[in-house]
C-alpha cells in the first residue's frame, strides 16, 4: 500500500515541477523579477537563481516522474518547496503585495485584486507537496521507478524461511 | 594449489564479490546520471541566461526620456510631480488612464503637475501578438520622432485600441497609422516601429521597474511617495488634479 501512496506522491509532485517550470521558461526576464520581487536575495544573485529556477524545476519534475535517483530527487524537492513557504510567508509578513509567481509571471500583474488573499493557499499547496517529497525520501521505493530497473538489487542476507 | 576452503566458505565469497560488483555498478549508475542531470541544468542556465536580453547593451535609445526610463509631460517646475508605471496591455492601467486622462491632460496643460511616463512590458504572454512591447516601443518611437506632444496623444490611442487578454491588439500597420494620426513622420516612425528599435530599452525599463521595488501596473507616485495600490494611487493622483 505505502509503495501505491508512493507512486502517487511522485507523480503529482513531479507533474507540478514540470509544468510549473515549463510555465516559467518562455520568459526568463519575468522569473528574474518575480525573485527579486520577494527582497530576500542579494541582487548579486538574482539573475542567476532566476534563470536557473525554472530549469531545475523541469529537470526535478521529470527525475520525479520517471522515479530516477528518487531519494535525491525528492530531497531537493523538499527543500526547494520549504524555501518556497519560507519565501511567501517572509513577503506576506513584510506586507509586501506580489504574485507569488509560482507558475509564470509573477511578480509584476495587474494589481485588480489583493494579491496577498493567495498567500495562505499557495503556502498550503507548498506544504502539502513538501510533506510529499518527503515521504519519497523516507520510503523512495515506488513501483513503475526507473530506479529498479537500472539499480541492481543488492542481494540481501538470507531471511530463514518460513 | 588447492582451495582449502570449504564449500560453505566458497559460496560465502561468492556472494561476497556478486554484493561488491552490484554495488560499484550501482555508483557508476548514479553518478552517470548525477553527471547528466547537471549537465542539462547548466546548459538550460546558460540557454536561459542567453534568451534573457536584459541589461544587455541598448542600440536604440530614444530622445527625450529620463535616466529612469520614463517620459515626462508637463513643466519641469510643476508643483506636483507624478510618476506613473503603465503597460499598454494592462487592463487596470486602461480603467486608471479612462478615469484619470482628461483631468490629467488638463492639469498638465495648467502647469499643476508633472507625469513621468515609465512605460513598461511584461504581458506579452497575454497577447496574441506582444501588444504590450510592441505597444510601448511604438511609443518610444512617436516620441522619437514627433516629441512629447505626440507621445501623450499616442499613449491615449494606444489605451484606447487595447486588447482583451487572450486576444491580438493593433498590428505593426495599424500602430504606424496612429502614430501617424498622433503627429509622427511615416517614413521615420514606421522603421522605428518594424524594427523594434527600442524593444531592448524597453526590457531594460522594465527590469528597472523591478530594480525600484514595482511589483505590478498601475504604480502610481504622487510627489515622490508610491501607492500601495492602484486605487490609492488613483485617489492619491485625483487630489493633486
Amino acid at each position: 500500500m505505502s509503495r501505491w501512496i508512493g507512486l502517487a506522491a511522485r507523480l503529482v509532485v513531479g507533474a507540478v515541477w514540470v509544468v510549473a517550470g515549463t510555465l516559467k521558461l518562455p520568459d526568463p526576464a519575468a522569473t528574474v523579477r518575480a525573485v527579486r520581487a520577494y527582497q530576500l536575495l542579494p541582487e548579486a544573485v538574482v539573475p542567476t537563481i532566476g534563470h536557473l529556477l525554472p530549469v531545475a524545476e523541469v529537470v526535478l519534475g521529470l527525475l520525479l516522474l520517471v522515479g530516477l535517483l528518487t531519494r535525491g530527487a525528492a530531497v531537493a524537492s523538499t527543500l526547494l518547496m520549504l524555501a518556497f513557504v519560507i519565501g511567501i510567508s517572509a513577503a506576506w509578513a513584510r506586507g509586501l503585495q506580489i504574485e507569488c509567481g509560482c507558475f509564470g509571471g509573477g511578480g509584476a500583474a495587474g494589481l485588480d485584486a489583493d494579491p496577498t488573499a493567495a498567500y495562505p493557499w499557495d503556502i498550503a499547496r507548498d506544504l502539502a507537496l513538501a510533506a510529499a517529497s518527503a515521504w519519497l525520501v523516507v520510503r523512495p521505493r515506488t513501483p513503475l521507478a526507473l530506479d529498479s530497473v537500472l539499480l541492481a538489487p543488492l542481494p540481501q542476507p538470507e531471511r530463514p524461511t518460513r | 594449489m588447492t582451495d582449502k576452503r570449504s564449500p560453505a566458505e566458497r559460496v560465502a565469497q561468492l556472494r561476497l564479490d556478486e554484493q561488491t560488483a552490484a554495488r560499484r555498478r550501482n555508483i557508476l549508475v548514479v553518478a552517470a546520471v548525477v553527471a547528466l542531470v547537471v549537465v542539462v541544468t547548466v546548459v538550460g542556465l546558460v540557454v536561459q541566461g542567453r534568451r534573457d536580453s536584459t541589461g544587455g547593451p541598448v542600440s536604440m535609445t530614444p530622445t527625450g526620456v529620463t535616466s529612469d526610463y520614463g517620459v515626462v509631460l508637463g513643466a519641469k517646475d510643476a508643483p506636483h510631480k507624478v510618476v506613473v508605471y503603465e503597460d499598454f496591455q494592462c487592463p487596470i492601467c486602461n480603467e486608471f488612464e479612462k478615469a484619470t486622462s482628461e483631468k490629467v491632460q488638463a492639469a498638465i496643460k495648467a502647469g499643476k503637475i508633472s507625469v513621468e511616463y515609465r512605460m513598461v512590458s511584461f504581458l506579452d504572454r497575454v497577447s496574441k501578438n506582444a501588444y504590450s512591447s510592441r505597444a510601448a516601443n511604438a511609443s518610444l518611437a512617436v516620441l522619437h520622432v514627433a516629441g512629447p506632444a505626440a507621445f501623450q496623444k499616442f499613449h491615449t490611442m494606444l489605451f484606447e485600441n487595447q486588447p482583451a487578454e487572450g486576444t491580438a491588439g493593433p498590428d505593426n500597420a495599424e500602430l504606424v497609422d496612429d502614430a501617424v494620426r498622433a503627429g509622427a513622420d511615416r517614413g521615420e516612425v514606421e522603421k522605428l516601429i518594424d524594427d523594434g528599435a527600442y524593444d531592448e530599452w524597453v526590457a531594460n525599463a522594465t527590469d528597472a521597474m523591478s530594480q525600484h521595488g514595482v511589483n505590478g501596473t498601475p504604480s502610481v507616485s504622487v510627489d515622490g511617495v508610491m501607492a500601495k495600490s492602484p486605487a490609492e494611487g488613483l485617489d492619491a493622483l485625483l487630489k493633486v488634479v
